[in-house]
């Protein structure tokens, strides 16, 4: 058991590593200058290219960057947003407004998606199940964007309720509260609908195996058996799709912090990206990417506990 | 009971020859188990046909399709088409606008009550009706409905059905110009990322041992990069464009095809009719595609067809990021992510992408439902 983690977390490092590989070489074999600024001397630009190795051949510099990282922690600085900044400075100035969208979003969706899923599986086949049904498909298949361009539209147009835009300095918290409310919406839509969906495909298998027969003619009430038995039976598969979301808490979504210029990680990608910061581009890249593999990892181990027969780590299909 | 071809029973000499029918041309139904003899995928085929939302799907994917294709070819305007005097004209509809909806019209709000009776700005009629007359600190505004087509002086009898971006280009041909290149993005991408797919899994599941061992590691290190992060990177290094989109769309996305055709292969590769052709010396090349392969694509199908709207919705993605299609083409993402910025002026500039891309990626995700349903074998014979 624990060589099964130990393998996967070696696996984990390699690919982690790949991935700055990538990241530096895909950023430095980018045609422009990374000091592409008319307004810079070229003393200065020469100092700070110095300064940043860029005058040694790139093996070298990869050298440079990979001990910079590895060492100190060190991605370097920011040259177009905020120069001269620190990146991983800039990043922690952003992540508690991700978190804090994302936390909320998720506190919305996880419950409702159980829910959705329970009451739909639970009167599958009626008019609620088919509502139900309807409404995840609409959810899973319309972009996020397209609600939030939406919710934008209808409740900041038509009916003004919510700010347009997320307010960083608002007078009083009852006005950052309501402009956090339609991203937050935007956010759990999807999240929401995914839970719904596993959960009734989980909950509607339980229900009709054999164990949820035994457990009524032991005598308990359908209620009592469709709590006790299927639905923890239920759950387990969908941690699974549970585990992602809280693990992604960390990174925002790009499009929807865009659309309510929320200042967090996803808008800041965005802007890294369309500014052409690359330092911060590549350290952005790296979070998302540890995020994700922690994910993995996480689910691998998971699988491991919760069922007995993955945790040997070969050959079997 | 064997009987020798020269020797045969009277009774079975004498069977009419309407009888020898092939199994499958045969119209009745089987009379033991109530089913027709048909192959596999025709029988997933007729339950597809079966399903009103399948075919519902199907009806609303080729419609788009076919408007992608005619509506820019007949609309009269060019997608590149600009006239920064006809700029964001708002949408008007031949019978809609009698009904009041689409008819052309704009809300002016905070204008000074003179400057509408000034011809030389609002031309003669373009003022429908003033709506409301205020007094903001001192002056007096008004709010007013504008015919926006003679506001602008489009020529009588022109009609944008979409209305007009910010340099005035007509949103009906962009969009349907743009439907057009997101779905031929995500068809190139899909398509290459099924052949990949299919042919690396293949290769592992068919061969299995060490060459299994290597290709399957090698895939399991590339699946370990996120997607976005590849996507991403790949984007800033090819820069923007329809060729950069969809190889970042395969640099990752064969391998979920390639893993579930290797499962297909373990489960398939030990059976009968595989030994058969093997003793019967059938090259490994054919027994791969044409023995094996016809028998594991039926998930495959189900895969690709998912994987369709996760690359429109992908190619949006990267427009919103600003990693998109080059301007001026368009793209349904580009048109999407252009008209947000422009929401709450503007708002038709937004809707008629949304729409678009909603209903698209609706009717693949149920076409790809009802595939899946088709084409499951315990629901093999089914008739209802």
């Amino acid at each position: 058991m624990f060589k099964y983690f130990l393998k996967r977390f070696a696996a984990m490092l390699v690919t982690l590593f790949l991935i700055l590989t990538l990241s530096f070489w895909v950023i430095r074999l980018m045609p422009l200058s990374i000091f592409e600024n008319p307004d810079i001397s070229p003393e200065i630009q020469q100092k700070l290219e110095e300064k940043m190795h860029l005058h040694e051949p790139m093996v070298v510099q990869f050298g440079y960057f990979i001990s910079g990282v590895l060492t100190r922690g060190d991605f370097g600085t920011s040259v177009k947003i905020r120069p001269g900044m620190d990146v991983l400075e800039i990043i922690w100035e952003r992540v508690p407004t991700t978190m804090i969208l994302n936390a909320a979003s998720l506190i919305l969706a996880i419950p409702l998606g159980i829910l959705a899923g329970t009451i739909a599986a639970l009167k599958r086949g009626k008019m609620t199940d088919n509502l139900i049904s309807f409404l995840i498909v609409i959810f899973i298949s319309v972009p996020s964007f397209v609600f939030a361009s939406l919710l934008q539209y209808l409740f900041t147009l038509q009916w003004p309720v919510f700010p347009t835009l997320y307010l960083t300095h608002a007078s009083t918290t009852g006005q950052i509260v309501a402009s956090m409310v339609l991203p937050v919406i935007a956010l759990s839509l999807g999240p929401l609908a995914t839970i719904a969906r596993y959960l009734r495909g989980e909950l509607i298998e339980s229900l009709s195996s054999e164990y949820m027969l035994l457990a009524r003619t032991k005598g308990l009430t359908r209620g009592e058996a469709v709590v006790a038995h299927a639905f923890r039976n239920s759950l387990v598969p969908i941690a699974n799709t549970i585990i992602p979301l809280i693990t992604g808490i960390m990174g925002g979504s790009l499009v929807i912090e865009k659309i309510f210029a929320v200042p967090g990680i996803g808008g800041l990608l965005v802007d890294s990206i369309m500014a052409g910061d690359h330092f911060l581009t590549v350290a952005l890249l790296m979070m998302y990417s540890v995020t994700s593999l922690l994910t993995i990892f996480i689910i691998d181990v998971s699988y491991g506990i919760i069922d007995p027969r993955i945790r040997i780590g070969g050959g079997q299909e | 009971m064997i009987v020798d071809r020269d020797h045969l029973p009277q009774e079975l000499a004498d069977l009419p020859e309407e009888l020898f029918v092939r199994v499958k041309d045969r119209p009745e139904m089987d009379q033991v188990s109530k089913v027709r003899a048909d192959s596999f995928y025709m029988d997933a085929f007729r339950r597809l046909m079966k399903n009103r939302v399948s075919v519902l799907s199907i009806c609303v994917v080729l419609l788009i399709i076919a408007l992608a294709l005619l509506v820019p070819q007949i609309s009269g305007y060019g997608y590149t088409e600009q006239n920064v005097k006809l700029k964001n004209i708002p949408p008007r509809i031949p019978v809609l606008e009698k009904l009041g909806i689409a008819d052309g019209t704009r809300t002016v709000i905070g204008v000074k009550p003179s400057a509408l009776n000034n011809t030389s700005r609002y031309p003669e009629g373009s003022v429908l009706k003033v709506l409301r007359t205020y007094t903001v600190s001192g002056k007096e505004a008004c709010d007013a409905l504008v015919d926006m087509y003679v506001f602008a002086g489009v020529p009588e009898g022109k009609y944008y059905f979409f209305g007009t971006d910010y340099l005035g280009r007509d949103i009906m041909t962009r969009l349907f110009k743009g439907t057009q290149i997101s779905l031929l993005i995500a068809f190139i991408s899909v398509i290459t990322n099924l052949i990949i797919g299919v042919v690396y899994g293949s290769v592992a599941g068919f061969y299995g041992g060490t060459v299994d061992i290597v290709l399957s590691h090698l895939a399991e290190v590339l699946d370990g990069l996120p997607y976005i992060v590849v996507t991403i990177l790949f984007m800033l290094l090819l820069g923007s464009g329809m060729f950069s989109i969809i190889l970042s769309l395969t640099i990752t996305g064969w391998i979920g095809t390639a893993r579930l055709t290797r499962a297909q292969y373990y489960r398939f590769k030990g059976r009968e009719y595989v030994l058969a052709a093997r003793s019967l010396g059938v090259p490994d090349r054919n027994l791969i595609f044409r023995h094996i392969l016809p028998n594991a694509i039926g998930p495959l199908i189900t895969r690709t067809m998912i994987a369709v709207p996760s690359a429109i919705f992908s190619e949006s993605f990267l427009a919103y990021i600003g990693l998109g299609i080059k301007p001026p083409e368009p793209s349904i993402g580009v048109l999407l992510s252009s008209g947000q910025s422009v929401l709450l002026q503007y708002p038709y500039q937004t809707l008629f992408p949304a729409i678009l891309i909603s209903v698209l990626m609706v009717a693949f995700n149920m076409l790809a439902n009802g595939l899946r349903d088709a084409l499951d074998p315990s629901e093999r014979g089914r008739l209802q």
